[in-house]
């Protein structure tokens, strides 16, 4: 008798909690943008709770359309947007995976739909307001059973014969999952409190902001028990495509770098880390994943310029910017050239140091010495101070917009201006396209509510703030203004 | 002994879950019946207690249109429509769910409408066609007026309905004081808030509605949040007949085209009757979007001239027919169900404006879980063409209603009637679609010309107003420009005109 009920007990537990279920994609894009990279037991939100989170706490949202206010990428027909991917592990599960900060979109005009590109960086998504999201719902005295299950109730319940979550899962729900939830969310804000910290002058750190993180400091408090500092690194989201040109050893043999500042060797390296801040756990399966994905990204190719209807090549005026291209840029951005994927010290390139001093030799040490506690086998990040800046390759440079590495440029005009010429202020997250000075347009100002007041819904970029400076990579800032016509032209061909 | 007292303790038990997990549609044999009164599920979770239905006109007569009582067709002055012999109106459907015989909407209260040659002919009710008469807005104003009336309490509705025949045993009596009636006071105050959109935009009178700005306040958006541009969401009701050819089609439909599968479009409609994922009664669903498949519209009833319509034909064909199908039942056509973007069109944008990306995307979300996801909605960026069957029944016309009649559609807008009245059901023959110069109803023998006459007819007007704070006070929404020019007929002669409004008859 004891024996039945232990064994009902374990199936039941089994079935509720640890079951999974295996996921089908059509394609290896599908697979990138929705699949999991097996997070879910550290990270997954179930998922009834997190459908209706954006309208329990609808206040708290940055404007209407649920998550997809915080700018994420959702394709139509779709049931969650990109970068996130929903798995059955004993209930759905919610977690997000690489495609969240590396999808792009880009538009010619308001009257249509956005052109969703996997593997560009996600220059909509404002990360750091979805997190901060959580973490505010999780203090909310809302964040209850009673109010939660009462918003579920509607969207999914099997109470009239439809079909949908059984009395079980919604007790299941009530007693376990959203307390439990609660607990982690607010477990992990502690893993974040870096970021709203006020630095040296009593101000807070500046917002990411949609399309940047701030890379070296989330890898260095989830990978080292470092003491929380004062440096403000957000790091434009690259992108990811193409990455077998980033791999290996340049022409003359020399290792080629990968990160802002050259701070790890190789691809697999990056996958894994990146994944493993996204709260995978070490197993076999996510090893072969990060494999998988590696060949993906390292093939995938790199989007043309796709406006050739309205906005064509001029193919003389490339011809010719190809020629100064080859005697001003290619020498550090030429694919294995002399200088590219390497770090070009500080005091030669120029730009905003701070990115730099977010990251240090004992990080690396740390992080490489827990990485393999974890029993996973990759080449070890970069064991040095941080000196300078990363120059990449620019394949697919037309949808990398913003430009410098903490996107402080608008557009690639912009970029071949003098630095005192480059924009001030500008906004970030708007996805209609300037295919004259090759970035995103400046957005218009809305007419909100009933009243028709102005507001500008977007992320005011301003480059005074700490580490969002917009000086720096003077190159090209003294050809003439028709070379550099003949250079954008040309770059629009990479 | 004991034995006894367990069997006793048991049967009390089944009696209670017996009548707590009663869930008892009325149901009707025609279809047509139960398209027209039977349950969407709208009661499970949105039901209002039958006697307090009856009851609240008795009760609160002047937040009605007719300000006063009338007992049996109650919500007449709504423009609910009444049917001999029926106790409740077209588009309200009853079931007993708790042991508790509740009614609310169900989609012919939208998709039903009334015709008359004369004042003085007899109503002929079509079910399928978009309504006429019915004005939700004012029914939503009066339900909400009535919750937050200090009167709307347990002891005044318990005794009120006593007096109007309302018995209710024990246990209802309990139900209704501690659970039913506060419940249903507590939620009416929040759709009322959730509602408050339709502040924002001009009234929808009889026959419209705003589509999708409900849809936002149900995904909880934050409404103060939304862009002006979205606030105004009027359309007209469609006609919904012969779904059949055009789900073969996989015709986009609702008037921006932003969604090609019927069977999601009914099940968006359904939210509006009070249903939720968990609530929606499928097979009852099921049954009427069966019958709208090969349901027809009706033929025209009144006499036509064969010969001008022969003409009309040719002129359709040359005019009308890329883009409207061939004729009223063969939809086929190079354009049919295809998005004119709104520069071309030229009409109205603000419906078009109210259906947003963001929305789409939200949309995806719902019926979360079931097989049956939302997966086709879609942000287009223009109107869609639609086919014409039934075009005589589905005045007026254009997506926001604000051409009364067929014959001012082909005039240019600078033609077309800047104010008319809406909700009159009596037919114009000349110009097809209803008669709209009347402005006050004369039914129940009041004189259309008596100022004090409170039943009026919904004035429309077209023309925005230069200044006002909100899309309200300018009168967003409403123009009647558009679909004009040499393309769309406007420019023909008024007896080629005349020629194709005769042949439309035929549709």
């Amino acid at each position: 008798m004891l024996a039945i009920l232990i064994a009902f007990g374990a199936f039941f537990t089994w079935t509720k909690f640890f079951r999974e279920e295996k996921e089908v994609f059509a394609n290896e894009e599908e697979h990138f943008k929705y699949g999991s990279l097996g997070a879910e037991g550290d990270r997954g939100i179930p998922y009834y709770l997190w459908l209706v989170l954006p309208r329990v706490f609808s206040d708290l949202m940055p404007g209407p359309g649920g998550y997809k206010s915080f700018g994420v990428v959702w394709e139509e027909g779709h049931e969650i947007p990109v970068g996130f991917s929903k798995k059955v592990v004993g209930f759905a599960r919610i977690t997000n995976n690489c495609a969240v900060c590396h999808t792009a979109t880009y538009r010619l005009s308001e009257d249509e739909v956005p052109h969703v590109v996997a593997g560009g960086p996600g220059q909509t998504n404002n990360l750091q307001n979805m997190l901060r999201f959580l973490f505010k719902a999780a203090h909310d005295p809302r964040f209850n059973s009673d109010i939660i299950m009462n918003e579920i109730r509607l969207v999914n319940a099997n109470n009239y014969g439809n079909g949908g979550l059984s009395f079980m899962d919604r007790q299941i729900y009530r007693y376990l999952l959203i307390p439990l939830t609660k607990k982690a969310l607010l477990k992990q804000e502690k893993q974040f409190t870096w970021m709203e910290r006020y630095v040296a002058d009593g101000k807070p750190k500046p917002h990411w902001g949609p399309g940047r993180d701030d890379a070296m400091n989330l890898t260095k408090y989830f990978m080292t028990s470092m003491p929380e500092d004062n440096t403000v690194g957000p790091t434009d989201f690259p992108s990811i495509w193409n990455l077998g040109i980033r791999s290996g050893t340049d022409k003359t043999g020399k290792q080629m770098l990968l990160n802002w500042t050259g701070d790890t060797p190789a691809v697999r390296s990056v996958l894994i880390d990146s994944a493993l801040g996204l709260g995978a756990p070490a197993r076999p399966w996510f090893l072969q994943r990060m494999a998988d994905l590696d060949r993906y990204l390292s093939n995938l190719p790199v989007p043309p310029w796709p406006f050739a209807e309205t906005n064509p090549i001029n193919r003389q005026m490339a011809d010719e910017g190809q020629k100064i291209y080859a005697r001003d840029c290619a020498s550090c951005h030429e694919p294995r050239a002399e200088f590219t994927n390497k770090v070009v010290p500080i005091a030669e390139i120029g730009t905003d140091p701070e990115r730099m001093h977010s990251w240090a030799k004992v990080a690396a040490e740390e992080a490489n010495r827990r990485v393999k506690q974890l029993g996973i086998d990759r080449p070890p990040m970069v064991e040095r101070d941080p000196y300078g800046y990363l120059s990449p390759p620019l394949d697919g440079i037309w949808l990398r917009a913003p430009y410098l590495h903490n996107g402080s440029a608008p557009t690639l005009r912009d970029l071949f201006n003098s630095p005192n010429e480059r924009p001030q202020t500008f906004h970030r997250g708007y996805d209609v396209f300037d295919p004259i000075n090759v970035g995103f347009k400046e957005p218009p100002l809305r007419q909100v509510g009933p009243n028709g007041e102005l507001k500008q819904p977007y992320f005011l970029f301003d480059t005074r703030q700490q580490g969002n400076g917009n000086q720096g990579h003077t190159y090209g800032t003294q050809l003439p203004n028709e070379d550099k016509d003949k250079l954008i032209e040309y770059l629009k061909t990479l | 002994m004991l034995l006894v007292a367990v069997a006793l303790i048991a049967i009390v038990c089944l009696f209670f879950v017996a009548r707590f997990t009663r869930d008892d549609p009325i149901t009707y044999a025609d279809a047509e019946e139960h398209f027209k009164y039977g349950s969407t599920g709208g009661e499970r979770e949105s039901g209002i207690p039958y006697w307090v239905w009856k009851v609240l006109p008795k009760m609160f007569p002047e937040y009605l249109p007719g300000k006063i009582y009338t007992p049996g067709t109650e919500y007449a002055s709504l423009g609910f429509l009444y049917e001999p012999g029926k106790d409740l109106p077209i588009g309200v459907s009853r079931r007993n769910t708790q042991g508790l015989d509740r009614v609310f909407l169900n989609c012919a209260i939208c998709h039903a409408g009334s015709v008359r040659e004369t004042p003085q002919s007899r109503h002929t009710i079509y079910a399928g066609m978009p309504s006429n008469t019915v004005d939700l807005e004012a029914f939503e104003r009066f339900i909400f007026a009535c919750a937050s009336d200090q009167r709307f309490n347990v002891a005044r509705l318990m005794c009120e309905m006593e007096a109007i025949g309302g018995k209710y045993d024990l246990i209802n009596r309990l139900l209704m004081r501690y659970y039913a009636i506060p419940l249903m006071r507590e939620r009416l105050i929040m759709l009322n808030s959730h509602f408050r959109f339709v502040n924002w935009e001009p009234e929808q009178g009889p026959g419209r509605t705003d589509t999708f700005n409900p849809a936002k306040t149900l995904l909880e958006f934050p409404l103060e949040q939304l862009e002006t541009r979205e606030l105004v969401g009027l359309c007209d009701f469609p006609s919904i007949w012969l779904q059949g050819p055009r789900k073969a089609q996989h015709l986009h439909a609702h008037w921006d085209g932003n969604n090609s599968m019927m069977e999601e479009r009914n099940k968006s409609a359904a939210f509006g009757t009070g249903t939720f994922p968990p609530t929606i009664d499928l097979k009852q669903i099921a049954r009427i979007e069966q019958w709208l498949l090969y349901k027809e519209p009706p033929k025209y009833p009144f006499s036509f001239n064969e010969q001008l319509s022969a003409q009309g034909e040719k002129l359709y064909a040359q005019y009308c027919a890329n883009c409207h199908g061939r004729n009223g039942r063969d939809f086929t056509g190079p354009h049919v169900g295809n998005v004119v973007p709104i520069n071309q069109i030229g009409t109205d944008r603000h419906r078009l404006d109210s259906y947003t990306e963001e929305l789409a995307a939200a949309q995806n979300t719902l019926y979360a879980g079931y097989p049956w996801r939302f997966s086709h909605f879609r942000k287009t960026f223009g109107y869609v063409n639609l086919p014409l069957d039934g075009i005589w029944l589905r005045a007026p016309y254009l997506h926001n209603g604000s051409v009364p009649t067929l014959r001012d559609l082909l005039n240019p807008s600078a033609e077309r009637p800047t104010v008319f009245y809406r909700g009159f059901d009596v037919f114009d023959q000349a110009k097809v679609g209803f008669v709209s110069d009347v402005s006050r109803f004369e039914d129940d023998g009041r004189s259309r010309d008596d100022p004090g006459n409170p039943r009026r007819y919904f004035r429309f007007e077209t023309q925005p107003k230069p200044s006002g704070a909100t899309p309200r006070d300018r009168n967003e929404g409403n123009s009647n420009v558009g679909h004009e020019g040499p393309a769309y007929g406007t420019m023909l002669s008024p007896t080629e005109k005349d020629a194709i409004i005769e042949y439309l008859k035929t549709f």
